[in-house]
């Protein structure tokens, strides 16, 4: 291969570098699922009105919490399968990346479970609800943080597993504990947890809760947060 | 020789020590909230990137991400928990 091609080469692998560095630096525009995708005018009403809000959301996880990932459609205005009612939950689901621990995986899946709730559900509720048009909004039901991780470290090219945990936390009792009228401990008796090992349901689960404040404590080694994102508790 | 049934027992007991957490180590992870660290395994590619600076940015994270992905996961659809 003459040099000049090679050069070539190698100026066509920097600007890919470059443009794919340019596309990390935001959160990719699809972790959002558009209003007209919901399907209800009362989804679609919240989603249109409170934009704004969800994309502030996506950004401030994204830059704040960089060892947290949204996928496609991780937040919008959804519906808890398990509703009767066009009943509209602000949702997120994150997939947490953590290194795999043998003591974790020890653990049982309520005490996972426990551990996760504790972990991210109120630092994310407080996330949710930082615009007051979103907090204060009576048409929002309630909220749902779904938390996912890798159960353990795939063997032999086996396919990785999560964990799944959904949390449904009606308005009243999400307003009741941001306001400091209830505790951790009680937010995880008043939610709905539903758990998943991989694609299976583990059913409804009774989690132990309490203060865990590794969202606000923790930072990942060197990172730089991009300037223009103020990343507050 | 061993009855079967006192064999059967003993394999439990040991299937169930072997499988759940002591309370010591549930203790143990209660109080050191550090003890699994997010992203450590990710970031560990993030920091031995030879020629970059000490300075990790969200991208550095995200193509580390891409690098250690473990593969597409077995894990539960949006579907099976939330409806448009």
């Amino acid at each position: 291969m003459s040099g000049s091609r090679l050069g070539l080469l190698a100026g066509a692998a920097g600007v890919a570098l470059i443009i794919t560095g340019a596309a990390f630096a935001a959160p990719p525009d699809d972790r959002i699922l558009p209003a007209e995708m919901h399907q209800s005018d009362k989804a679609r009403t919240l989603a249109a009105k409170h934009g704004r809000a969800l994309r502030d959301l996506s950004a401030e996880i994204y830059h704040c919490l960089p060892w947290v990932e949204t996928r496609k459609h991780s937040i919008g205005f959804y519906k808890p399968r398990h509703v009767q009612d066009d009943r509209r939950f602000l949702s997120i689901r994150l997939y947490i990346e953590q290194e795999p621990s043998p003591q974790f995986a020890r653990l049982s899946i309520e005490q996972r479970a426990s551990a996760m709730f504790s972990r991210y559900v109120g630092a994310v509720l407080k996330r949710m609800t930082r615009q007051p048009a979103v907090r204060n909004d009576d048409t929002i039901d309630g909220f749902t943080v779904i938390l996912e991780w890798l159960k353990q470290v795939p063997e032999g090219g086996q396919r990785p597993v999560h964990e799944t945990i959904a949390a449904f936390v009606d308005k009243v009792d999400g307003e009741s504990y941001l306001s400091g009228q209830l505790t951790m401990r009680d937010l995880a008796t008043k939610a709905r947890v539903l758990g998943w090992d991989g694609e299976t349901s583990v059913g409804a689960l009774k989690l132990a809760a309490w203060d865990d404040d590794f969202v606000s404590t923790f930072r990942v080694k060197n990172y730089q947060p991009d300037p223009t994102i103020s990343c507050r508790q | 020789m061993p009855h079967p049934v006192r064999l059967l027992l003993i394999g439990g007991a040991l299937f169930a020590a072997a499988g759940c957490a002591s309370n010591d180590e549930w203790t143990t992870w209660k109080d050191h909230r550090t003890h699994f660290a997010s992203g450590e395994h990710m970031f560990f590619s993030v920091k031995n990137r030879e020629g970059t600076s000490a300075r990790v940015s969200r991208g550095d994270i995200a193509m580390a991400r891409d690098e250690g992905w473990w593969g597409k996961p077995i894990t539960v659809s949006q579907e099976q928990i939330l409806e448009r």
